[in-house]
């Protein structure tokens, strides 16, 4: 008769992060060949300066905000300021230091070289 | 044993709260889908925007990764077409791993409110987004009306 259960839990517990700007996932596509691996990555009308790649203990993260200036009176909207976010986890085969990023037209180029121990190697057969 | 009122309450807001959120979902279901990977160029058409600015209407459309040659717009009174296609650009020997932007062909038309001048569009490319401006023809300008 002296339990109390509670009825419900206290909000207090739950805590909630909350972002600045909606996030949204960018389409991808990644190629590789034996050289390098390339990340192909959609973020229209993001500049330059607004993304950030990061390279930590075999993660990728890429993070690309747009912020649209408003003309006018918004009549019709399909699309905002979003926050293009996406991390990938990369083998430890690339050369971290070697990695190249180009931005154009609205997509993000990731070059991310193999370093030379993970390149194919064939192995010479000697006749013995 | 008895059950006190602020318990109660509480567990009443505890429900208001699932109501709302499940009110919600709904809503927040069609938002996630619109920004996933892959459906940035369905053949339904880029995304875009419409803003009117008294004398001009501008449309910006989300086209990443095409280039001037692939876009095609045209206007015809107040009916504006834009059309458009992606190729996967691969480069040359390499394997695909993941191919999520997709290849279309895209066509989007509107009709636009107002009487446009269509001899007086313009449009640029940049960072992948089109910006359309279209100016309204005379007669449809706000206009002010002195009061006599």
């Amino acid at each position: 008769m002296k339990e109390r259960r509670d009825i419900a839990k206290k909000e207090e517990k739950n805590i909630e992060k909350t972002r600045e700007l909606r996030s949204a996932i960018p389409a991808v596509d990644i190629y590789e060949n034996e050289d390098e691996i390339l990340l192909h990555a959609d973020m229209p009308g993001v500049l330059k300066e607004d993304v950030a790649v990061n390279i930590d203990n075999g993660t990728l993260s890429l993070s690309g905000v747009r912020k649209l200036e408003t003309k006018g009176v918004l009549k019709w909207e399909e699309f905002n300021d979003v926050e293009y976010i996406r991390s990938f986890s990369i083998p430890q085969t690339i050369e971290t230091e070697k990695v190249e990023a180009e931005l154009k037209d609205g997509v993000l180029k990731l070059h991310l070289p193999k370093s030379e121990a993970a390149k194919p190697k064939q192995i010479e057969i000697k006749a013995a | 044993m008895f059950t006190r009122m602020s318990d109660i309450d509480r567990m009443f807001g505890a429900m208001d709260l699932l109501r709302n959120k499940m009110g919600r979902i709904f809503g927040d279901f069609d938002r996630s889908l619109d920004y996933g990977p892959g459906l940035t160029l369905s053949s339904s058409g880029p995304r875009t925007n419409l803003y009117e600015d008294g004398d001009t209407f501008e449309i910006r459309a989300e086209v990443p990764g095409i280039v001037k040659d692939d876009l095609n717009v045209s206007i015809q009174g107040n009916y504006l077409e834009i059309n458009g296609s992606r190729s996967l650009d691969t480069p040359e020997g390499y394997k695909i791993h993941r191919a999520e932007r997709g290849t279309s062909t895209f066509s989007r038309s509107f009709t636009l409110p107002n009487d446009v001048d269509a001899e007086k569009v313009e449009a640029n490319l940049k960072d992948g987004i089109l910006y359309l401006k279209v100016p309204k023809s005379e007669a449809a300008k706000p206009k002010q009306i002195t009061i006599g």
